[in-house]
Parts: structure tokens; C-alpha cells; sequence
């Protein structure tokens, strides 16, 4: 007997007007296997699985479901053919219980014909401790974490007795830790017997978890390979013909140690958040907060940016003490702040790229509240030009750039201020690898010309490969420094936990 | 394509070009730009408005021999004027992401003071319209501060103020009507100069200052900035209050420069005045493709908007269609004009 993939497209060929999205691509999956899917935005993953998702139709080509042909036509026959799609936005009521979220649809009746909220309970746990997730399915999904409801989402699939399920940059947005419990449970689906598509841009997590790997580069397959006899060094040339090595860049020229710092923090408090927390940095440094989501990390950077009230504490700017009591200050000060959340802190998403990149700009473009528009439009051109945007892009809505070029209009945003202190927030978060190594490499750049940088960020290699020197926050609390020769994923990641070293 | 726009752009290059990459771009380039500059003009989102404006004037003056008379433009030149210099206070706020439902009872509260003012106390006129509108600027300044600072939602500060301004109305003026106005007051509402009327030369300037303000200036920068994203025009060291409460002021000012004239206009200061003009000038503003969100929108929309709506009004009257259905008739133009600006923007 032959045996078909779970799952096979052939020769999938999607157009959009005036563009080929997906020429020829051809992607398979056996049950019970987890195939990562990457590549950079723009790649066509994303075309790539609407169309299996039955959210877009393929100009050419034949999904094959065991073997057997079918058409896709809209979500709802997707979803009857066993394939759940796990998008970035998650699509959770979060003021229901986790059970009516997962039975969202079939809720189970009693026999007035009400809703069976005993079932629906004894089910949702039922189907909760099968794959190792500890919530309560009474607990109500605004509560959990971004990492606990993708858990409730993919409880959800699973209801519908998906066979496969595909999980769009599901660590994204998780903590080191969370994405440890993710990845158990994408172990737990795949010992179940059910496939996952998994599309990440994280090196380490797709060694840890994939079987194959696919890889894609502007709208065609370049490769399929096992992930036991490749390496993310040969992934990355796949998919932007660029090294690893590369991605971080190396520092040029040494810092000054007996130079001011450009920022010294002294004892700063802010709310239940952060306590007595002290650093430095100096001018040309990079110094990355590492710790968990809720370490305090962010807080620290608000307070200082002034976007959140100061409980105690000194912030002394090139040896000064300044007050820094709202972000205009912060700005006057010389400080620069890229936020955590680019859509909801950083862009002004409907508006022009060049009216986001001359936002915080406006007196140096401007006489008497006028705006140059000349002015204006030099800014954005120059910015552009410096950050690698194509030029065209400059009078195109923000929201529709991809993430990587989203994070650099927010950057050129801070660029143009000229600042001392430049606050970096997660700077590459949802951005893919080639955008990512631009970044570091301007953030090198801008350090090189005296900028001191704090950089936060959840991913342990990046705070490796971009850091000077490590500051590691645990429960709003300094808990220790390392300098940059010393420090380790394992010893980071001990200070953040608070698990001692020798017993890790 | 909008996602990877980036992609999309290098591919259709290489493979539309071909050849050499430079002298192509450069002969490309200046008739791309006149077809690009007509392309932007074709689809802006007030063309399709101004298009359907034209046709209704044109339509109206082929089936009425009334409406292109003097006698009737003057008419609906002077509601236009009236109804957009609220509109246009309309779209500066709904363009925050708020909505000031208080401006038809401003136009009440200031027709009652400058009764009083000048019928009564017998201020000079000017004395009167700086008072009244410095009344009027009050209100929006209260709108303003209590949104801003106490974080209720302009919905319902303004709700509220719709109500007290009402009522103050009500109260100054005992619920009567006032008139015997001083003929100079009267000439700012039913005057004209070289022939069109002194409310529609203000509404023409104030529009076009507003026009220059949202697009030229700092303030207006801002204020897209806080409709888009609050919290980024936040951490981008725009004072956020500074400007929600400057754009409630401009609202309710604008109302009272309106509740002046419609004063004049009318002869009477009346504590009925201006029911229910929030909702033309919110419906004017929609119409012209103001995002209720905020962040997207301009006072060419508005106009545009605003003129629609009255036309209608007129058309309705001239064509003998009874006035009670006039209502019925606005509502399913803002509803309509809504669905097909989503439509637009779906398809984008």
C-alpha cells in the first residue's frame, strides 16, 4: 500500500495583481510530524497558509489530504477537513470562562435545551489535563497570559479533532519560559499523533521541536531538509543567503570606562513594579535588562522615559539629576524610547511613514507651528535612505510595512532627535532575520558614535550577542550584572528564575 | 499587495524594466508622476463625494427652475455656512477619536446670551459676540478638562453638557424667545457682500483655515497623532490633554461663531436653537470620510459632507416631497456613505 502525507500542496501558484505570491510551492506533512515553516516576511508563508487555511484560493495547484483531493474554498471547510489554524491575534472572548471558549460554537445542551455548563466544564478539563495545560476551565481568559490563552486556542483546535494544526509565529510575543511550555505542549500534539505547521523565525526553537524544516524565499520553496543533519547557520544562508555570525555584529572600538555615564539610575522605585534598582550606562555602551515578562524590565524603562510615575530614586543624566517627570522631559533630556508593543505604543499605524518618522521632530521641521513640508520630506528621505526603506514606501500608510520596516520607521523616529540615551524595548520583536541583523547592525552603528543604549529584550541570544554588559532584573528587583566575556544563556537564566546556578 | 509591498515592487521592476536599470527609471519617472499625481486625485476619497455633489446640483437645477435662482442659492448657501462651521469643530474632534455632542445646545445657549447682552443689558454687539463666544469657548474648555483629565469619555461629558447647556438656556431666558436686535448685529447673519452673504464669506475662511491648520501645522499634526495612537503621541512627547482640550474649545467655538450668526439670521435669541445639529455635523463629517475612530479624515470631506446633506434638504423641498421625510432620507445617506468608505478601505 502506498502511504500519502497527512497533508500535501502541489504546485501551489497564487497572483496577485502585478505580483506572483507563490510560484510552484509544494509542501508536505506526515501525521504526527511538526514541520517548521521559514522564511522572511514576504516570503509567502503567509499566502501560503490562508490558502490551506481556506482564507485565500490558489490560482494553480491541489491540497491533497491523505491522499485524497480537495477544495478548500473558506475556513469553515478547513476546519471540517481537520486543519486549525493558530493565528498571531488569538480569537478568544476574554471575558468568557476558558471552557465556553473552547466549546465556543458546540456548546453542549441540556435537555431544556440550555447550555450544559457541567459537560462543557468536565470536557474543557478533561481536554486541558490530556495535554498538560494547568488551567482551570472556569478561570477566565482575560486573566491568563498571552501564552496560556494560545494554550486555550489550540484546547480549541483540538476539540474540532484537528489532524493538523498550524501555529503562525506562535512564540512571538512569550517569554523564555512560556515558550518552554509551548513547546512541550507542540511535543505533547505530536505524540498524540497530530501534525503541526509551525512558522517561527527562532533558530533554537525550531531545532528543538521541528522534524523538517521548509524554507521559503520570495514566493518559492528553496528547501525541505531534516533538522538533524542541518544547522541554523545553513537555514539563514537559505533563506537570506547571509551568515549567522553575521547577525550581531561585533563591537569596533572600546567603551571608555572612566567616561560619565550618559545615564546613572540610583535606587529606582517605581510602584509595586520596580524596587531600589540601580545602573549605569556609559556613552558608546550597549547594556541589556534581561529577566522575565513582569521583571520589571519595561517598567524600569518607563520610569526613566517618564511615561510612568517615579516612586523614589535618582536618574542622572551625564552626571546631572533631572526630573523626568513626563516623556517631553525625557526627550529634552536627550533620551530616546523604542516601546514594547510597536502597534499599540510606537506607530501611529493609519498615518504616512514620513509623518511617524518626523512625529517626535515636529519643532525641528517646523517655524511658528508651521511645518515645513520640505523639511519634512527630507527628514523621512534621509531616515529612509539611513535605514535601508525603500524611498516609494515614505507616503504608505505605517501599518502596511512589514514588522522589520515597522520597527525601523520607529526607530528613524528617535534617529532624527539625535539622542543621548537611546531605550530599546524588544527592538526586534516579530521581525524577520534579515531585518534583525539590520538592526543590530545600526544599533552597533549608533553606539559607535558615542549613543549610550539600553537595550531589553526576552530573547536570551540577542541580550548575548548585542550586550556590553548584562543587567538581570527578577520581580521588579536588580538581582545581578555580568559583563558581557561572562555571561551565559544558563547563568542568565538562573539569575532570572532565581534557581541557584550549581543546582541548574 | 500591501503586505510585502517590498517584494512586490522588486519583482514587477526586474521583470517590467529588463534591460539596464537606470535610463528606464529615469524616463519612467516624470510620467509616472503625472499618472500617479491623476491616479491620487481619481481615487482620493473625496472625489467620489464631490462627484455626487455635482450631479445632485446639476440633477436639481435641470428638474427645478427654482433652484438655481438667487433667491434659493442664498438660502442654502447661508444653512450650509451655518451647519459647516459646526461640522468643521465636528471633525477636529471626532479626528481625536471623540465626539462633542453639545454643539447644538451651545448655538442655544449663545442665541439666549447675546439676547440678553445686547437686547436687555444693551451691550454694544461686539461686547456681546466676544462674550458669547468666550462662553462658548468655556464650554469646550469644562468638555475638554473633564475628558482629559477625569478620562470620562467625551461621549458622555458632552451628553451631560448637552443637557446643562440646554437647561442654562432654558433658564436665562425664562423658555421666551428674544428679539429687537441692533440692525449691525443683523447684518453678520442675513448681510452680504459683493453678493454672497456674510455667513458664507466666514464659514468659506474659517474652513479654510481649518483646512491649513489640520494639514500645515504642528496642533494638527497632533491631533492625528493622539486620534491614531493616544499612547504613541504619548511616548512621542506630545502632550496629549493639551490637545483634547485645545479641540473641544474649537469645537464649542465654532459652535457659538454659528449660534451668533443663526442668531442674527433670525433676528431672535430662542432657547430652541440648534436642536439637533450635532447629529447633521456628525453625519457630515462621516459622510465625508472622518473616521469615528479617529486619526483619519479633513475638513475637504466635511464640506463636502455638509453641503450633501443640506442640497438634500433642499432638493426634498423644491421637488415637493413632503419636509417630514427628510430625516429618513439623511439617514440613509450617512449609513450608506459609512458602508461604502469601509467598502473602500476593504478593498485598499
Amino acid at each position: 500500500m502506498v502511504t500519502h502525507p497527512l497533508i500535501a500542496m502541489r504546485g501551489i501558484v497564487k497572483r496577485y495583481p502585478g505580483v506572483t505570491a507563490l510560484r510552484d510551492v509544494s509542501l508536505s506533512v506526515e501525521s504526527g510530524e511538526v514541520m517548521a515553516l521559514v522564511g522572511e516576511n514576504g516570503a509567502g508563508k503567509s499566502t501560503l497558509l490562508k490558502i490551506l487555511a481556506g482564507a485565500a484560493r490558489a490560482d494553480e495547484g491541489v491540497i491533497e489530504i491523505s491522499g485524497e483531493t480537495v477544495q478548500v474554498h473558506s475556513p469553515r471547510e478547513s476546519q471540517a477537513r481537520g486543519i486549525a489554524v493558530i493565528y498571531q491575534e488569538l480569537n478568544l472572548a476574554n471575558d468568557l470562562s476558558v471552557a465556553e471558549n473552547i466549546y465556543v460554537g458546540r456548546e453542549p445542551k441540556t435537555r431544556l435545551g440550555t447550555v450544559d455548563f457541567r459537560t462543557m466544564e468536565r470536557g474543557a478539563a478533561e481536554l486541558l489535563s490530556s495535554l498538560g495545560i494547568d488551567i482551570a476551565p472556569t478561570e477566565i481568559v482575560g486573566n491568563l497570559n498571552i501564552a496560556l490563552r494560545q494554550m486555550v486556542e489550540i484546547a480549541k483546535a483540538l476539540l474540532i479533532d484537528a489532524r493538523v494544526v498550524v501555529m503562525d509565529e506562535p512564540t512571538s510575543s512569550l517569554t523564555e519560559e512560556e515558550v518552554e511550555t509551548l513547546l512541550k505542549l507542540v511535543r505533547q500534539l505530536r505524540s498524540n499523533g497530530v501534525s503541526v505547521i509551525y512558522v517561527s523565525h527562532r533558530m533554537r526553537e525550531i531545532f528543538e521541536i521541528a522534524d523538517r524544516i521548509t524554507v521559503m524565499r520570495d514566493g518559492a520553496v528553496v528547501g525541505v531538509r531534516d533538522a538533524k543533519t542541518t544547522t541554523p547557520n545553513d537555514l539563514v544562508h537559505m533563506m537570506v543567503g547571509r551568515e549567522l555570525e553575521d547577525l550581531y555584529g561585533v563591537r569596533t572600538s572600546p567603551v571608555d570606562a572612566t567616561a560619565t555615564p550618559t545615564l546613572e539610575v540610583r535606587g529606582l522605585s517605581s510602584g509595586k513594579l520596580l524596587h531600589d534598582v540601580s545602573f549605569s550606562v556609559r556613552p558608546g555602551e550597549i547594556l541589556a535588562l534581561a529577566g522575565l515578562i513582569g521583571a520589571g524590565r519595561s517598567d524600569a524603562a518607563m520610569t526613566i522615559f517618564g511615561a510612568a510615575k517615579r516612586g523614589g530614586g535618582e536618574i542622572l543624566i551625564d552626571g546631572q539629576p533631572m526630573a523626568l517627570r513626563t516623556p517631553r522631559e525625557a526627550m529634552d533630556a536627550g533620551i530616546g524610547f523604542v516601546p514594547e508593543d510597536r502597534k499599540h505604543q510606537g506607530l501611529f499605524l493609519g498615518l504616512p511613514v514620513r509623518e511617524n518618522m518626523s512625529s517626535a521632530s515636529l519643532s525641528k521641521i517646523s517655524r511658528l507651528s508651521l511645518v515645513s513640508r520640505r523639511r519634512d520630506r527630507d527628514l523621512a528621505r534621509q531616515y529612509a535612505k539611513q535605514l535601508g526603506i525603500r524611498e516609494s514606501a515614505i507616503e504608505v500608510a505605517a501599518g502596511t510595512l512589514s514588522g522589520g520596516n515597522q520597527q525601523k520607521v520607529v526607530l528613524a523616529r528617535w534617529l532624527a532627535r539625535v539622542p543621548k540615551l537611546l531605550i530599546l524595548d524588544e527592538p526586534t520583536r516579530g521581525v524577520d532575520v534579515g531585518a534583525k541583523a539590520e538592526i543590530y547592525q545600526l544599533v552597533r552603528k549608533i553606539a559607535s558614535e558615542g549613543v549610550a543604549i539600553l537595550v531589553i529584550s526576552s530573547e536570551l541570544t540577542e541580550v548575548l550577542g548585542i550586550a556590553d554588559r548584562i543587567l538581570v532584573m527578577r520581580e521588579g528587583y536588580g538581582v545581578g550584572e555580568l559583563a558581557a566575556a561572562e555571561a551565559s544563556e544558563k547563568r542568565v537564566m538562573a539569575m532570572a528564575t532565581g534557581v541557584q546556578e550549581d543546582v541548574s | 499587495m500591501t503586505i510585502n509591498g517590498e517584494t512586490v515592487k522588486r519583482i514587477t521592476q526586474t521583470t517590467l524594466d529588463g534591460g539596464p536599470a537606470l535610463p528606464a527609471a529615469a524616463r519612467t519617472s516624470l510620467s509616472e508622476k503625472v499618472r500617479h499625481r491623476l491616479l491620487k486625485i481619481i481615487t482620493a476619497r473625496e472625489s467620489t463625494l464631490g462627484a455626487v455633489v455635482i450631479l445632485l446640483v446639476l440633477y436639481l437645477s435641470w428638474a427645478s427652475p427654482y433652484f438655481f435662482t438667487a433667491g434659493n442659492l442664498t438660502v442654502v448657501g447661508r444653512q450650509i455656512a451655518l451647519a459647516l462651521l459646526i461640522s468643521v469643530g465636528m471633525t477636529f474632534v471626532i479626528l481625536i477619536g471623540g465626539i462633542d455632542l453639545s454643539v447644538g445646545s451651545v448655538v442655544a445657549l449663545v442665541s439666549v446670551l447675546s439676547g440678553e447682552a445686547m437686547v436687555n443689558a444693551g451691550l454694544p454687539p461686539v461686547v456681546a459676540v466676544i462674550l458669547a463666544l468666550a462662553a462658548g469657548a468655556l464650554v469646550g474648555l469644562v468638555n475638554g478638562s473633564i475628558n482629559a483629565f477625569a478620562g470620562i469619555p467625551s461621549f458622555v461629558v458632552t451628553l451631560g453638557m448637552l443637557a446643562v447647556a440646554r437647561g442654562l438656556s432654558l433658564g436665562i431666558s425664562g423658555g421666551s424667545t428674544i428679539s429687537g436686535f441692533p440692525p449691525g448685529f443683523l447684518y453678520i447673519g442675513q448681510g452680504a457682500f459683493l453678493g454672497i452673504p456674510v455667513p458664507v464669506w466666514i464659514a468659506a475662511v474659517v474652513a479654510i483655515v481649518a483646512h491649513f491648520v489640520l494639514t500645515r501645522t504642528t496642533f494638527g499634526r497632533h491631533i492625528y497623532f493622539v486620534g491614531s495612537n493616544e499612547e504613541a503621541a504619548k511616548l512621542s512627547g506630545i502632550r496629549v490633554r493639551r490637545v483634547k482640550i485645545s479641540v473641544f474649545v474649537v469645537a464649542s467655538t465654532l459652535a457659538a461663531v454659528s449660534g451668533i450668526l443663526e442668531t442674527a439670521r433670525l433676528s431672535v435669541g430662542q432657547p430652541a436653537a440648534g436642536n439637533g445639529y450635532e447629529l447633521l455635523a456628525i453625519g457630515a463629517a462621516v459622510i465625508g470620510g472622518t473616521s469615528l475612530f479617529g486619526g483619519v479624515g479633513g475638513i475637504l470631506g466635511t464640506a463636502l459632507g455638509t453641503s450633501l446633506l443640506l442640497l438634500i434638504q433642499n432638493a426634498l423641498i423644491l421637488l415637493g416631497i413632503s419636509a417630514y421625510w427628510q430625516q429618513a432620507f439623511s439617514g440613509v445617506i450617512i449609513v450608506g456613505a459609512v458602508a461604502l468608505n469601509m467598502w473602500r478601505r476593504q478593498r485598499n
